[in-house]
C-alpha cells in the first residue's frame, strides 16, 4: 500500500501541475517537502514491517525443514487440526472478552475520576494507571506468584472465608478467567486514560443543556457522552483488540497455553509449534492466520475513523 | 560474568603461564590455532557453575591462542531454543552452541558431523547411554557431543521421614548410600500404594501433569515402564495398544492421589512443592533439594534422590542430555572441535560436575561414580544414586523410541500428559486414544 | 494548560445547580467507593511485589502469611543495586528507551505534519494505513528480522545481533505508528489560519513546523513521548530474541533470564527487580501525567 502511494504521487504531480500552471512551483515544492517529511516513516514501515512480513509469508509456504516449497500446504494441514480451530476460537473469546471488560472498566472508572473534584483527581489517576506502567512481563510474574499452586496469596486469603483452594491456572475455566483477568488488569488503565482525555473535551454546555431538558444520568451518557466519544472509543478498541489478539507474554508466562491447550492463543501456539516443535514454517502460518481476522475487524472499525482522516 | 573476552594483556599473561604446559599438552591442533570462536552455553542455575566452564574455556583459549566469546543463555522462557531457532533460520550466529535434547536432530541438516572427535572421546570416557545415542546420532553420524553441563536425570526425590511414616517404605534401605540398590520391591504398584497413603496423610506426591518438561518426562518414564509407545521406532502410530491403556489406567489412579492442580504445574511447581514441605515426593534433579538446603534445611535433611519404580516392562528413568553442537555455517569448526575435546576430558568433566554441586551428569559409563555424589549432603549420600551408578534403570527420554523428529512433537505438545489428564477427567478410554492418534498423525510432517 | 482543563470539570456544575447538590453528594460517595475498589484491584499486585521484595528467601519458602513481612530485610535491594549486571540492564533499558523516543519523534513529527497539513495523493490512506502496521504481530516478524540483521552483519561486518542497539531499529516499528497518529490528531486541532499566516509571511514549511507547530503542540508531543517510552521500556519478545549476552540485555529480559535459574525462581529478587524496573516510568507519569492527559485530549479526540 505504501509503495503504491509513492508511485501514484509521482504520477499525480505533473497532472496537477498542468492544470494549475501558476501554482506549479509551489505545489511541486510542497509535495516534494511532504514526501521527504514522510519518507522516514515510509522507509521504516517498508523495511522493518512490510518486507519482513512478506518474508514470513514466504516462510509459511515452506515445508518443515524449510527446503521445499509447499504453497498452501501448511494451511491445509492446519485446517484439518482440531487444536488449530480450538486456538482460533480461544483467541477470539480471549480478545473479545478482555477488550469488552477493559473498555467497560475503563469507561466506568474514567467517569468516576471525572466526577470527583479536580484536586483529588491526580492522585486517583496515578494509582489507577500503575498497572499499565509496569512492564507486563514483570507484573505477570507477580500474578503468577499470586496464583502459585503452593504459595497462592489469594488462596491463603480465601481460606479464611472457607473458599478454595482455587486452581487459578490448573482448571480450564479458571485458567481462562485468570489470563483474561490479568489482561484486563493490565489494559484497562489505557482505556481509562484515553476516555478521561476525551471526557474532558466534551463541552460542559452540552451536559447543562441536557440537564435542563430533564435528562437523567443514563440519558446524558447515552445521548451526550457516547456520541462525543465515538471516535476515541473506536480507535482505542481497535488498538487494544489488535494488541490483545496478538498477546504473547501474559499468556505465555501465566499458563503457557495449558491446561490441555485450553488457554492457547495464536502467539503462544505459534511459539509452541514454531520454536518448541522446531517447525518454523508452521508457526509462521499460525501467526499469519491472525492477520486476516484482525483485518476484518480493523476495516469495520476504521470505516468510522476514516472520516476523521478525510477531515484533517 | 557472562561474556568474556580475553584482552591482549590477559592473553599474553595466560599464554606465558601456560606455554610450559603447551609443550606437553596431549592434544594440540596447532595448525588450526588462533582465530575467533564464539559460543553459546546453557546458563547454569547453580551459582559459580558457569565460572568452571569459563575457566576451562579460557585455559584452552590461552593454549590454542584463540580469542573466545562466551554467552551464557538461559533455558528460562525457552530462550536457548529461541536463539537456536533464530540462528538456524538465519544461518548465522555462534560457532558452538549448547542444544537441549531434541534440537540436534531438529537441526540435523545444519550441524557439522563430529564423528572424528566422538570416537576418541568415547574411547577415553566409556560408552554413552542409549538416550544419548538416540538423540545425538543420525544415520550413523554423530550430530553433537553430549555435554555434562545441563544434563540430568529426573528421578524421584523423596522425603525419607514422610515416606517411612505414611507408606512404610524406607528409601534409604532401597537405595543405600555407597552400595547397589535393593529395590526389587519398588514397583509401580508399591509406588501407587505409597502415593495413595501419602495423599491420605495430607502430604501427596508432587508429580506435575502440565506441558513442561518435568511433567512430560515423568509420564514418559512411566509409559515406558508399561511398554507404552505412542509411535514406535519405525514411525507407525501405536496408540491403540494394551500397553498404552495400562499406562493410562495407572496414571488415572495416580492422578487421584495427586494435588488437585497438577494440570497447571510447570517445572518450578514441584520444586516449590518439596521446599514448602507439603509433599512426600517429587520427580526432579537435585535442584529442588539444593534450594531446600538453602531455604529450608530441615526439609533438605530428609531428602533422598533415588531410582524409578519398576513396571511390567522394566525400570526407566528420564535422562535429559544437553549437547555441544557446531553449526555448519560456523567459521571456525576445527577450533570448536578442539574445544569440545578439551571440555570432554575426564578432568574437565569432573571440574564442571563438582562446580554444579553434582547436578550435571556426564553421559559416559566410566564417569558415573565421581566423588562429589558420594559426599554431597545432608543427608550424606543423598545424591549417591542420582547418576544411576549401577545401571539399575534404563535411561531414556519420553516419546522414544519414535523417530526423533516425531518424538520431539509428542514431547513438545505434551501428548502423554494430556492423554492422562483427559482420561483421568472422565473421558472414555477409546475417545482419548482416538484423540491421541489424531495428534500423532499430525506430527508426521517432514 | 492542563490544570485549566481539569478545573472546568466539577465545581462549576455544583454551584450552578444547587438543587442537585444532594444527588451529587451521593454520586460523589459512590464514585469514591468504586474508585477505591478499582484502586485496590490495580494496586494489589504491585503491593504484593513490594511485600515479597522485603522478604528473605527462607521466609518466602516458609509459606507464612503472604501478606505480612515478619523479618523485613533489604538484602534483595542491596543485592540488586550493587550488582553490576543489574545496573547494566537498567542502563541498557534507559539508553534504548531514550534513543527510541528520540528516533520516534524525529520520524513521527515530520510525518504527522505532512499528513495533517500537506495533502498529497495517498496522504489520507497513509494516515490510517500507518495504524494498520499493528496488524502484523511481533511473533510473526522476529524470525525474518533476525535473518535480515544477521545478513547485514555477514555482508557489512557490522554486528547487530546480540547488541542492545539493534533494538533501536526495531522498537520504532512499535512506537511510531501510534505516535504519528496522536500527532496527526493534535496538529489537526491547530487552527489553519496559524500556518497560513506563517506561509504568507514567507516562512517555509519547515519553519512553520519548527516555529509554530512544535511549540503549540507540546502537550501532544509529551503524550507521544511518554507513550513511546512506556512501550520501549516494556518490550519483551524482541529483546528476548535479539540479545543473548548478559551485558546486552534490557531490564525485563534481564530479570526474567538471570533471576530465574532453571526451575528455581528467586522470587524476592524478581519482585525487587520488577519494582525497580517499574520505577522510571512511574516517576515519569507522576510528573508528566497532566500533560499526558492534555496531549491525548487534543490529539485523540479531534475529528
Amino acid at each position: 500500500m505504501v509503495d503504491a502511494a509513492i508511485g501514484e504521487d509521482a504520477i499525480a504531480r505533473p497532472r496537477r501541475a498542468v492544470r494549475r500552471r501558476g501554482l506549479r512551483n509551489a505545489l511541486k515544492r510542497k509535495s516534494t517537502t511532504a514526501f521527504l517529511l514522510t519518507l522516514p516513516l515510509i522507509l521504516l514501515i517498508a523495511l522493518l514491517v512490510v518486507y519482513p512480513a512478506l518474508y514470513s509469508v514466504h516462510l509459511a509456504t515452506l515445508n518443515k525443514s524449510m527446503q521445499r516449497f509447499v504453497g498452501f500446504g501448511n494451511f491445509e494441514f492446519l485446517f484439518k487440526r482440531d487444536t488449530f480451530w480450538l486456538v482460533v476460537k480461544q483467541s477470539c473469546i480471549f480478545a473479545v472478552t478482555a477488550v469488552v471488560f477493559k473498555a467497560l472498566i475503563g469507561f466506568i472508572v474514567a467517569h468516576f475520576v471525572h466526577n470527583i473534584p479536580a484536586k483529588g483527581q491526580r492522585k486517583w489517576r496515578g494509582m489507577l494507571l500503575v498497572p499499565w506502567v509496569i512492564p507486563p512481563a514483570m507484573s505477570t510474574l507477580a500474578w503468577l506468584w499470586l496464583f502459585d499452586p503452593s504459595y497462592s496469596a489469594f488462596n491463603y486469603t480465601l481460606a479464611f472465608f472457607g473458599i478454595g483452594p482455587i486452581p487459578w491456572t490448573g482448571d480450564a475455566a479458571w485458567a481462562r478467567f485468570s489470563v483474561i483477568l490479568v489482561n484486563v488488569w493490565y489494559g484497562a488503565p489505557f482505556f481509562m486514560i484515553m476516555y478521561l482525555a476525551s471526557l474532558k473535551s466534551v463541552p460542559d454546555q452540552l451536559y447543562e443543556a441536557a440537564a435542563i431538558d430533564g435528562a437523567n444520568w443514563w440519558q446524558r451518557i447515552w445521548y451526550v457522552t457516547l456520541p462525543m466519544m465515538r471516535n476515541i472509543i473506536a480507535i482505542t478498541t481497535l488498538f487494544s483488540l489488535i494488541v490483545t489478539f496478538a498477546n504473547f507474554d501474559i499468556v505465555r508466562i501465566l499458563t503457557a497455553g495449558g491446561p490441555l491447550d485450553k488457554t492457547h492463543i495464536f502467539a503462544t501456539w505459534a511459539f509452541r509449534v514454531g520454536i518448541e516443535g522446531s517447525d518454523i514454517p508452521l508457526g509462521a502460518s499460525v501467526s499469519l492466520f491472525m492477520v486476516p481476522i484482525l483485518a476484518v475487524a480493523a476495516i469495520f472499525i476504521l470505516r468510522d475513523v476514516n472520516k476523521r482522516g478525510n477531515e484533517s | 560474568m557472562s561474556r568474556r573476552k580475553l584482552n591482549r594483556r590477559q592473553f599474553v599473561a595466560a599464554t606465558a603461564a601456560t606455554s610450559a604446559v603447551m609443550i606437553t599438552a596431549p592434544y594440540v591442533r596447532g595448525a588450526y590455532a588462533a582465530g575467533k570462536l564464539s559460543m553459546g552455553f546453557w546458563d547454569h542455575w547453580v551459582p559459580g557453575a558457569n565460572q568452571a566452564s569459563t575457566d576451562l574455556v579460557n585455559e584452552w583459549a590461552a593454549k590454542e591462542k584463540v580469542e573466545v566469546q562466551i554467552d551464557y543463555i538461559t533455558s528460562q522462557g525457552k530462550k536457548i531454543e529461541l536463539t537456536i531457532a533464530a540462528e538456524g533460520a538465519a544461518k548465522s550466529g555462534h560457532d558452538l552452541i549448547a542444544m537441549p535434547t531434541w534440537w540436534p536432530h531438529a537441526h540435523a541438516e545444519l550441524l557439522e558431523p563430529v564423528n572424528d572427535i566422538m570416537g576418541p572421546i568415547i574411547q577415553e570416557n566409556g560408552e554413552v547411554n542409549g538416550t544419548v545415542k538416540y538423540l545425538g546420532q543420525s544415520g550413523g553420524k554423530w550430530l553433537a557431543v553430549p555435554s555434562c553441563v545441563g544434563s540430568q536425570i529426573k528421578g524421584p526425590c523423596t522425603r525419607i521421614d514422610l515416606m517411612k511414616k505414611h507408606a512404610g517404605i524406607d528409601v534409604q534401605q532401597l537405595y543405600p548410600a555407597g552400595g547397589p540398590p535393593k529395590a526389587d520391591s519398588w514397583t509401580t504398584e508399591t509406588f501407587l500404594k505409597a502415593a495413595e497413603a501419602c495423599q491420605k496423610a495430607g502430604v501427596p506426591f508432587g508429580i506435575g501433569l502440565g506441558e513442561t518438561t518435568d511433567s512430560v518426562d515423568s509420564a514418559g518414564a512411566f509409559f515406558q515402564a508399561f511398554g507404552a509407545e505412542l509411535v514406535n521406532a519405525k514411525g507407525d502410530v501405536t496408540v491403540k495398544t494394551d500397553a498404552v491403556r495400562q499406562a493410562l489406567e495407572f496414571y488415572k489412579r495416580l492422578i487421584a492421589a495427586l494435588p488437585p492442580d497438577v494440570a497447571s504445574w510447570d517445572d518450578a511447581s514441584n520444586n516449590k512443592w518439596l521446599v514448602s514441605g507439603k509433599g512426600a515426593m517429587i520427580m526432579n534433579p537435585p535442584s529442588a533439594w539444593a534450594v531446600a538446603k538453602r531455604d529450608a534445611p530441615q526439609i533438605a535433611e530428609q531428602c533422598w534422590t533415588h531410582g524409578f519404580p519398576v513396571g511390567p516392562k522394566g525400570r526407566y528413568a528420564p535422562f535429559l542430555p544437553y549437547f555441544w553442537s557446531i553449526w555448519s555455517f560456523s567459521k571456525n569448526k576445527e577450533a570448536a572441535k578442539s574445544l569440545i575435546v578439551h571440555l570432554s576430558k575426564p578432568a574437565s568433566i569432573e571440574k564442571m560436575v563438582a562446580a554444579s554441586g553434582g547436578y550435571d551428569l556426564p553421559a559416559y559409563e566410566k564417569l558415573t561414580t565421581l566423588k562429589i555424589w558420594q559426599e554431597q549432603g545432608p543427608p550424606k549420600g543423598t545424591l549417591y544414586h542420582y547418576p544411576n551408578p549401577y545401571n539399575h534403570q534404563t535411561l531414556s527420554i519420553a516419546a522414544s523410541p519414535a523417530p526423533p523428529k516425531i518424538a520431539q512433537q509428542i514431547y513438545a505438545q505434551a501428548t502423554m500428559t494430556k492423554m492422562c489428564l483427559r482420561y483421568a477427567q472422565g473421558e472414555k478410554m477409546e475417545a482419548t486414544l482416538a484423540w491421541a492418534e489424531g495428534e500423532c498423525e499430525g506430527f508426521m510432517r517432514s | 494548560m492542563s490544570t485549566m482543563t481539569v478545573d472546568k470539570a466539577g465545581p462549576t456544575r455544583n454551584v450552578k445547580y444547587g438543587s442537585m447538590s444532594r444527588d451529587r453528594a451521593w454520586a460523589l460517595r459512590w464514585s469514591y467507593f468504586f474508585l477505591t475498589l478499582f484502586a485496590i484491584f490495580s494496586l494489589v499486585p504491585p503491593l504484593y511485589m513490594l511485600i515479597t521484595s522485603l522478604k528473605g528467601s527462607a521466609e518466602i519458602s516458609a509459606a507464612t502469611n503472604p501478606w505480612w513481612v515478619f523479618h523485613p530485610t533489604l538484602e534483595n535491594y542491596i543485592g540488586l543495586l550493587t550488582s553490576n549486571q543489574f545496573l547494566r540492564f537498567f542502563f541498557n533499558s534507559a539508553m534504548v528507551s531514550i534513543v527510541v523516543v528520540i528516533i520516534t519523534m524525529l520520524i513521527s513529527i515530520p510525518a504527522a505534519f505532512a499528513l495533517s497539513r500537506m495533502k498529497f495523493w495517498g496522504s489520507a490512506t497513509l494516515a490510517t494505513g500507518v495504524f494498520l502496521t499493528y496488524l502484523i504481530p511481533d511473533s510473526l516478524l522476529f524470525i525474518p528480522l533476525f535473518k535480515m540483521f544477521a545478513l547485514i552483519g555477514d555482508v557489512t561486518g557490522i554486528q547487530l545481533i546480540n547488541r542492545w542497539y539493534v533494538l533501536l531499529f526495531i522498537y520504532p516499528t512499535l512506537t511510531v505508528p501510534f505516535c504519528t497518529w496522536i500527532m496527526i490528531g493534535y496538529f489537526a486541532s491547530i487552527p489553519k489560519e496559524l500556518d497560513e499566516a506563517a506561509i504568507i509571511d514567507g516562512a517555509s514549511w519547515l519553519q512553520t513546523l519548527t516555529r509554530i507547530f512544535i511549540p503549540v503542540a507540546l502537550p501532544g508531543l509529551i503524550a507521544a513521548t511518554i507513550f513511546a517510552f512506556t512501550v520501549s521500556w516494556a518490550q519483551f519478545l524482541y529483546p528476548l530474541v535479539f540479545t543473548t549476552s548478559a551485558d546486552q540485555l534490557v531490564l525485563p529480559v534481564g530479570i526474567v533470564t538471570t533471576l530465574i535459574k532453571g526451575d528455581v525462581f528467586n522470587w524476592g529478587q524478581i519482585m525487587t527487580g520488577a519494582l525497580l524496573g517499574a520505577a522510571p516510568p512511574l516517576i515519569i507519569y507522576a510528573f508528566l501525567m497532566d500533560y499526558y492527559i492534555a496531549g491525548l485530549t487534543a490529539g485523540a479526540t479531534k475529528g
